[in-house]
């Protein structure tokens, strides 16, 4: 029979724990801000025109202040996207994942050639039932980002939801019932 | 051509910021996974989406972040700084909706020297209503002598 999960044991074993320490791959690059502008049909020539860029007080591309990008740049590189592994770290009942809110904080620009580094750590863990799942966890994860001069250039504060399937949740409530009795 | 710059001086209390609106399809969900590199296959797998509890896929938060701070960048200028933004994902963009992004001016005051904006921003649809509320924290150029 599985044990049950003890929010109280990993709230006291993974609060602060540093979840990653990365160099981005490769320096913030044109293309992959070509891409994420292409997404939302941004045409800012700002982030896409180094002719423009250059006429600028800025003198050269700069990134989109978007903290997802400056992750991007800052440890998955552009291909394969490899993840941080959040959760064999933090253990959860559920495998599937929610990003349910976000806060970022800038303290500089980044600019095509910077390239960026992060340190992540989870802030703060907590159980919070959702209609799908009764024992869903929720995962507060803090990062930093900095660049080659080692300056802060922002800082980001992710809230995800774990949970598990309905199917999940079914099978682990016939378990714990095999009478189908409360 | 040197765009216009928008100054901390000529911003009022509830200006409306106009934004813009996309359509929600399978050319939009694939442009999203090629913009963010997010391969979770909630955000294109619709089975895997459904097995999971939802209705659908829907979009996810590189992508919601990418439009929020396109509402803002456009507003702000070349030489405007977001300082701050955060911002909640309460419903979701599925396709079939068309997303509407916006924003309101909240509160504007000097600090430390600087002009500060406060806004509201966020994205919408029909389905739902507000999907994505969020805050954020802009500092503007000063006018001349101001």
């Amino acid at each position: 029979m599985a044990q049950p999960y003890d929010i109280e044991a990993v709230r006291k074993t993974y609060i602060g724990t540093e979840i990653a320490k990365a160099r981005g791959r490769f320096p913030v690059e044109h293309d992959p801000i070509r891409r994420h502008c292409h997404m939302v049909d941004d045409n800012n020539p700002l982030f896409l025109d180094p002719g423009y860029a250059k006429t600028t007080e800025h003198g050269t591309v700069l990134c989109p202040p978007s903290a997802w990008l400056a992750l991007f740049f800052a440890s998955l590189g552009p291909w394969p996207a490899v993840f941080e592994p959040l959760l064999p770290i933090v253990p959860t009942p559920g495998k599937r994942i929610v990003n349910m809110a976000q806060e970022v904080e800038w303290f500089a620009r980044i600019k095509v050639g910077d390239h960026l580094s992060v340190r992540r750590r989870v802030a703060d863990v907590y159980q919070k039932g959702i209609s799908i799942d009764p024992e869903a966890v929720w995962i507060v994860a803090e990062a930093i980002i900095t660049n080659d001069r080692d300056d802060t250039v922002c800082t980001i504060r992710n809230t995800l939801l774990t949970h598990r399937t309905p199917q999940e949740v079914a099978a682990a409530t016939d378990a714990a019932h095999p009478g189908g009795q409360e | 051509m040197k765009r216009l710059q928008l100054r901390w001086d000529d911003v009022q209390l509830g200006d409306e910021i106009e934004g813009f609106q996309l359509d929600i399809n399978p050319r939009r969900a694939f442009l999203q996974i090629s913009g963010s590199q997010d391969w979770y296959p909630v955000h294109f797998d619709p089975a895997f989406a459904r097995k999971a509890g939802h209705e659908d896929i829907f979009m996810n938060t590189g992508f919601l972040q990418a439009a929020l701070v396109r509402v803002i960048t456009d507003w702000m200028g070349d030489s405007g700084f977001l300082r701050k933004l955060l911002f909640e994902m309460r419903r979701q963009q599925r396709p079939g909706d068309t997303m509407v992004c916006r924003g309101r001016v909240r509160d504007r005051y000097r600090k430390d020297g600087e002009g500060w904006v406060e806004l509201d921003v966020w994205a919408e649809n029909e389905r739902e209503g507000v999907t994505t509320p969020g805050k954020a924290w802009v500092t503007l150029p000063l006018r001349e002598g101001a």
